[in-house]
């Protein structure tokens, strides 16, 4: 299991801003409409309730509930989580810190209730799916800027509305995706669509944004669907009650708070 | 109604037996919707069939409930942990696994009362992780999360920075239980001669002179989490004291008659500590602890009760490894007895390799797992693949196997007839 920071995550994908109308003025490149989008501002703190429903070809669902929190610190954003549903993984619980130091890597500890242990885990495999989900970990946010190579390739208008439309490649050769294609709104930097390729430049994944609302000035995504058109299987994540800047205090985000629980 | 007629049927049923008032009383408070509003209940029942290889004798008929019930609030918490075994049709093992109050305070927590506690960084292994006892009755076969035996005790933690503080009060004293005559599980040693037993020095009465006191401090960083600690407690394993008994034969010479064995326990002091970091992809754990005043049996025959005291030093070291939906792990152990002699009956170096290899497939319900002890003294080892699909998410089907091989010697070779088949089919609630 690896770091997941849904709110800040979709976020990063789409978000808006207030600022919109300047930049629309200027000529952006591609990296820079990227980074606006990946440096948006999300409150110092959030608390949201995550479900995520695996779909899968037959229609049968899978449900996850999730109770997460997270608060920027300034050179490091502290996010803990706290798993709900199944029963299975009931009390289990999650804490990521990642740095604003892009050399280094986040940390991470899970503690499993059953076993009664807290264990740190390795955080390096960003292209694993998190919780059986079709979202990976660099997809729910983990991704840095210039890991890709973003090329603004056009504008296109749909349903009255302007998107830039950007195609970003991945720096490692390797990577699982062989590039994406994203849309982004002109009007507020929202992204309403991503397409993900893979290695063989087949298309893969499909990410859809249903709703977005503003909570406290906060642009939030509040429901997303990952489709994988390969495979045929799809997973939903809606947010409910989410609250920003409510002063969680730092302690929240320790071990003790793991095992303890809510 | 019906439901009702069910839980009376129940009732009569486990009433029969000595522990089933307590347990009727658990199993009413499900029933009471009052109750249940305000107390969180999960669990699992669980149904475990095991069937030897050698004999194709069914060695496990296991049905098992288990139940939590939690609450909590800002200040305050509670637990309990009843589980249920069902042996065959009618033999009922009842246990109160944990049952505790938590006390919140701004930089400390208080827990009082039955419960399970868990230290180090290894997995499988139990090094600086000596709180709880373990049930040993079926080897090391049952999950790490079933086999600690819940202690009375008293636990502080006092919090400061990213460091913790934990003194815990162990006022009871709770041993490690072994398999008795009967289990395929009992092994017991080839004696010269035929022994008696005298367990009038066993028992170790709850007292504070027999208190345990174990001590630990903690630090989780960026870089790396480490403790350390340190315990005054009981051997959790007896000490053999054996007397021999001889007699004159009809030319005078004096002949091996008997041996008289007092399993007695003994105190030890530990020390030691553990970490765990990242590297990358890998994750680096280790964690060592010196006895100081082990009793370890011996030839030698100027040895008072057949024993020698020594003091030994027990470590770990493993490396995890993940990459996409596989799961690699390695651990080294090594258990060194200090200032030995070869009267004793135990290696100078006993060392054990674990290997975990775990696939998660069809987006996380299908999960094939290998395991395996190896004794790397004697050659033996102790492998356990399984696969487990979730049918749902309350529902899973495991199909497993543990595999004793090597030889007879090792503490793994030596139960080669105990190779079996398994499945465990489970429901979470």
């Amino acid at each position: 299991m690896k770091t997941l920071k849904i709110t800040t995550v979709l976020v990063a994908i789409i978000i808006a801003t207030g600022f919109a109308s300047q930049l629309m003025a200027q000529e952006l490149t591609g990296r820079e409409i990227v980074d606006k989008v990946y440096n948006l501002p999300t409150g110092e703190d959030q608390t949201s309730d995550l479900t995520m429903t695996l779909i899968n070809k037959s229609g049968q669902e899978r449900i996850r509930k999730i109770k997460q929190f997270t608060k920027d610190l300034g050179d490091v954003e502290k996010s803990i989580m706290f798993f709900q549903s199944p029963a299975d993984v009931k009390n289990t619980s999650f804490m990521n810190w990642t740095y604003d130091d892009e050399s280094k890597s986040d940390d991470q500890w899970i503690y499993l209730p059953a076993l009664k242990k807290t264990k740190r885990i390795s955080s390096d495999s960003k292209s694993d799916y998190f919780m059986g989900s079709d979202f990976t970990y660099d997809d729910l946010g983990d991704r840095k800027l210039d890991d890709d190579t973003h090329k603004l390739m056009g504008e296109e208008t749909i349903d009255g509305v302007d998107y830039y439309m950007i195609e970003s490649t991945p720096q490692d050769e390797e990577y699982m995706y062989s590039k994406t294609k994203t849309w982004i709104r002109k009007d507020n930097f929202i992204g309403l669509k991503k397409k993900f390729y893979d290695e063989d430049e087949e298309l893969l994944k499909i990410l859809k944004i249903k709703k977005f609302e503003e909570i406290s000035g906060f642009i939030v995504i509040t429901s997303s669907e990952m489709e994988n058109v390969q495979k045929n299987h799809r997973t939903t994540m809606i947010l409910n009650n989410v609250e920003i800047n409510t002063n969680i205090p730092t302690s929240k985000f320790s071990e003790r708070m793991m095992m303890r629980g809510m | 109604m019906e439901v009702t007629w069910k839980v009376e049927q129940i009732i009569k049923l486990i009433t029969m037996k000595t522990k089933g008032l307590i347990i009727a009383i658990i199993l009413l408070a499900t029933n009471q919707p009052t109750i249940a509003q305000n107390v969180d209940i999960n669990g699992f029942v669980r149904n475990y069939t095991g069937l030897l290889y050698n004999n194709g004798e069914f060695n496990m008929l296991q049905n098992t409930l288990n139940v939590n019930f939690e609450k909590m609030g800002d200040r305050v918490a509670f637990k309990a942990n009843p589980m249920l075994y069902l042996y065959g049709i009618d033999s009922l093992d009842f246990r109160l696994r944990e049952i505790y109050l938590d006390l919140y305070f701004d930089n400390f927590d208080i827990r009082i009362g039955k419960q399970q506690i868990v230290w180090g960084k290894a997995d499988g292994v139990f090094i600086t992780d000596i709180v709880s006892p373990l049930d040993l009755q079926e080897f090391l076969l049952p999950d790490f999360d079933e086999i600690r035996v819940g202690v009375y005790a008293a636990k502080v933690d006092y919090y400061f920075g990213n460091s913790t503080i934990e003194l815990i009060w162990k006022p009871v004293y709770a041993g490690n239980e072994f398999p008795g005559p009967g289990s395929i599980w009992y092994k017991p040693p080839d004696f010269p001669a035929p022994p008696t037993f005298d367990y009038s020095k066993e028992k170790i009465d709850p007292s504070l002179e027999n208190s345990e006191v174990y001590l630990k401090y903690s630090l989780s960083s960026s870089a790396i989490d480490f403790d350390l600690m340190g315990a005054y407690t009981w051997d959790q394993t007896p000490s053999m004291h054996v007397e021999k008994q001889f007699e004159l034969d009809s030319v005078d010479n004096s002949v091996l008659t008997g041996l008289l064995i007092t399993p007695e326990h003994h105190r030890l002091i530990v020390a030691g500590g553990s970490f765990t970091s990242t590297i990358k992809s890998f994750v680096v754990r280790g964690e060592a602890a010196y006895y100081n005043g082990k009793y370890f049996q011996t030839a030698d025959p100027t040895a008072d009760g057949a024993l020698t005291q020594k003091d030994y030093l027990h470590y770990v070291v493993g490396l995890d490894y993940g990459v996409g939906h596989l799961k690699l792990s390695a651990q080294f152990i090594q258990k060194y007895i200090m200032d030995y002699n070869d009267f004793i009956d135990e290696e100078e170096f006993g060392n054990t390799m674990t290997f975990l290899a775990r696939y998660d497939a069809m987006r996380e319900t299908l999960h094939l797992e290998l395991f395996s002890y190896i004794g790397l003294n004697y050659g033996d080892a102790l492998i356990r693949p399984k696969v487990t699909y979730d049918f749902s998410d309350s529902f899973s089907i495991l199909l497993g196997s543990n595999i004793f091989v090597g030889d007879e010697q090792g503490m793994f070779g030596r139960y080669g007839d105990n190779s079996m088949i398994y499945t465990k089919i489970k429901y979470s609630f």
